[in-house]
């Protein structure tokens, strides 16, 4: 018994530790003040991380407002409502599905790529030489993935919404038949801009930092050998997805948690 | 040299593409230009109901079924203990409408939200900005219509 | 040896975990000579390179690079620090993103605000240096083993440091290419004047080119002297290693239970 409390309290000790760690790593790359050069390594970043998942991103959002003005049809169709039907997918797809599908999906396509990237460089001692030349890697090879990363995944959820709500309207409108008017009639008056749209956004911004802190830290300061990058890439999906998921739960219930 | 020329423009065009996605969201999806450039141009009647039911702010006003603004408060009046609904309307309106307008909490469909109903009189005096609506109508509350039909009943 | 010397090690204590790796080592390295830290695989050579660049904290004891205690730089200091310093890691760990001339380009661009011209004039008279100046188009994925060390010396001599950290630069080389090697070390050393440390385990080539030898084992220094009083040295362990004698003090056996009983033991357990 004793010895399982002993354990539960390392446990808890290492967990600690390993924030601390993280939270210092995140402080020293993130700070700075970003020079001509650094533009560019970012400028770099962004395409391999942003511009690259915008395709994994806009497909999966089409063929979610799809289903979702599918699914939705069926049910608002039974209480006669179906002209709600644009209400519902821009609701749900601003509040809940964009930011988080759109932050699971750069886990998994940017955030392991980021990983399993900078594991390399350190498994092959590139940030080490960097660092003899006198260069700080957090600073030259962190700190862009890391902005890119912040940037990126807002600018993807925006676009994820986009084309979900035009999926939904491919779906509800141009086959199921909803009058055209109502779909996006009822989508003006019940969205609101910032409630909707500006909290959906924040939501992004916070899975963004969460998710590409987790993906750069994960690659830095993994066990450099081959199994040592395979797992801190799926460690990488794994803690990003919960973290992702836990978060919405957390900033749901403080941002609209009172309209109940 | 050209392929990173190639990759500013991506990069560009991605941020770009962002942007114009998120005014779509601002314009298309919530309508912001409807009542966004209309708060320059509004003006704010008040309205006094016995019962406001589930009336929200942000709650829509029409007027014969035209959306024409929209509730922006809603709190206790301490003196008459009655609901004080301030309504902000289109600029255009103000001086319009009679002085007997009368005011009504309806409700959208069978499970819809409740929104404000607004009806013209005849009288030729006009309401400004400021003004108050005496003539309402309260939200239609379920458990009164019930107990008024059970004494309506017991009478009968 | 009256100069003062370029590094000085003292008492320097480091554990990995249960293991301690040095248990108070004291090492001085001379200026402008070439001074080789040999020793068994798994007695922390390289762990020492990266304490002396700064990239391990000792447990105990301090490195003094020129009069400046490294472990208690700040940050910004010791990168400072580190701009005198090349490092010859073992892959020579080529940033892949870059291909050869921007390689040998990156210090300069980073550490410098030379001109284009100035910056393409030295990464060409650098890379003339290792023999590679028509290499500068290549990838680094494009590179053999030996030109990939060639061109990371380059690059490590590419701010004219006054000290290199050659981390292990014989392991896994064909002939040709270790002797290649083993010339450009000596050459350079020799034309430039600079402190060089390398770290080995290859005994010929490494005392072939060595002004003065550290032998180290068990986390300590076991012998020290010039490569010529080495060789004659009549410590049976130094005498194990230095002539690459397969059995010693250093046994040949995983240490455990005894041949002859093991044999005879029944039961049929592994």
């Amino acid at each position: 018994m004793t010895a399982w409390i002993q354990r539960l309290g390392q446990a808890g000790c290492n967990l600690l530790v390993s924030l601390g760690r993280a939270g210092i790593f995140l402080g020293l790359s993130a700070v700075g003040v970003p020079s001509r050069e650094g533009w560019s390594l970012w400028l770099r970043q962004m395409h391999f991380v942003g511009v690259m998942s915008l395709a994994i991103v806009l497909v999966s959002g089409l063929f979610i407002g799809m289903v979702l003005a599918l699914q939705g049809y069926t049910i608002l169709v039974d209480f006669g409502a179906e002209q709600a039907l644009g209400q519902m997918v821009a609701l749900s797809l601003l509040r809940e599905l964009a930011p988080v599908v759109a932050a699971l999906l750069f886990a998994g396509r940017a955030g392991s790529a980021l990983t399993a990237e900078i594991g390399l460089m350190k498994a092959t001692e590139q940030l080490s030489s960097m660092e003899m030349i006198g260069v700080d890697p957090l600073r030259r090879v962190v700190a862009p993935r890391l902005w890119a990363g912040f940037v990126s995944l807002p600018l993807l959820t925006v676009g994820f919404s986009v084309v979900g709500i035009g999926g939904g309207y491919l779906v509800g409108v141009e086959w199921l038949g909803v009058f055209e008017g109502s779909y996006w009639g009822n989508m003006q008056s019940s969205v609101d801009f910032l409630d909707d749209v500006g909290n959906g956004m924040l939501k992004s911004l916070v899975f963004a930092w969460v998710v590409t802190w987790i993906a750069v830290f994960q690659g830095y300061d993994l066990v450099p050998t081959s199994e040592g990058i395979s797992r801190a890439t799926t460690r990488t999906v794994v803690y990003s997805s919960l973290a992702v998921l836990g978060l919405d739960f957390v900033l749901t219930a403080l941002m609209f948690g009172d309209l109940g | 040299m050209k392929r990173s020329k190639m990759m500013e423009m991506g990069v560009g065009l991605f941020m770009l593409a962002g942007i114009l996605g998120l005014l779509f969201l601002g314009l298309r999806v919530s309508g912001l230009s409807a009542t966004g450039i209309g708060t320059a141009d509004t003006f704010n009647l008040e309205a006094n109901f016995g019962n406001v039911g589930g009336l929200k702010p942000r709650a829509r006003v029409t007027m014969a079924g035209v959306t024409v603004g929209r509730v922006s408060s809603i709190e206790l009046d301490t003196e008459w203990y009655d609901a004080r609904v301030v309504l902000e309307l289109d600029g255009r309106l103000e001086g319009q409408l009679s002085r007997d307008t009368t005011a009504a909490i309806l409700t959208a469909g069978l499970l819809g939200e409740q929104y404000v109903g607004l009806t013209v009189g005849g009288d030729p005096e006009t309401l400004q900005a400021g003004d108050t609506l005496h003539d309402t109508q309260s939200a239609l509350v379920l458990e009164e219509l019930i107990q008024q039909f059970v004494s309506n009943m017991a009478t009968n | 040896m009256t100069e003062t010397p370029f590094v000085v090690v003292e008492g320097l204590r480091f554990s990995r975990g249960e293991t301690e790796i040095f248990r108070g080592l004291d090492l001085s390295i001379p200026r402008g000579k070439i001074t080789a830290i040999m020793g068994p695989s798994g007695t922390g050579k390289t762990t020492l390179l990266k304490l002396i660049g700064g990239q391990l904290v000792p447990d105990a004891g301090r490195v003094v690079i020129d009069g400046q205690d490294v472990h208690a730089l700040s940050r910004r200091a010791l990168f400072r620090l580190r701009r005198r310093m090349g490092m010859l890691f073992q892959s020579g760990a080529l940033f892949s993103d870059l291909d050869v001339y921007e390689n040998v380009a990156f210090p300069l661009r980073v550490h410098t605000d030379l001109p284009d011209a100035m910056v393409r004039d030295v990464v060409l008279m650098k890379l003339q240096a290792v023999g590679l100046r028509n290499a500068r188009h290549l990838k680094t994925s494009e590179l053999s083993g030996g030109m990939a060390r060639r061109v990371a010396l380059a690059r490590a001599m590419a701010l004219d440091p006054e000290l290199i950290l050659y981390d292990e630069p014989f392991v896994g080389q064909d002939p040709i290419s270790m002797g290649v090697l083993v010339q450009l070390i000596k050459h350079i050393n020799q034309a430039l004047g600079l402190t060089a440390v390398v770290v080995s385990h290859d005994i010929k080539e490494t005392l072939s080119i060595a002004d003065y030898v550290y032998v180290i084992a068990d986390g300590k220094v076991m012998a020290h002297g010039t490569p010529a009083s080495l060789d004659v040295d009549q410590d049976a362990r130094v005498r194990q290693f230095v002539h690459g004698e397969p059995d010693g003090p250093v046994p040949f056996h995983y240490p455990g239970r005894e041949y002859h009983a093991d044999i005879l033991a029944t039961g049929g357990r592994r």
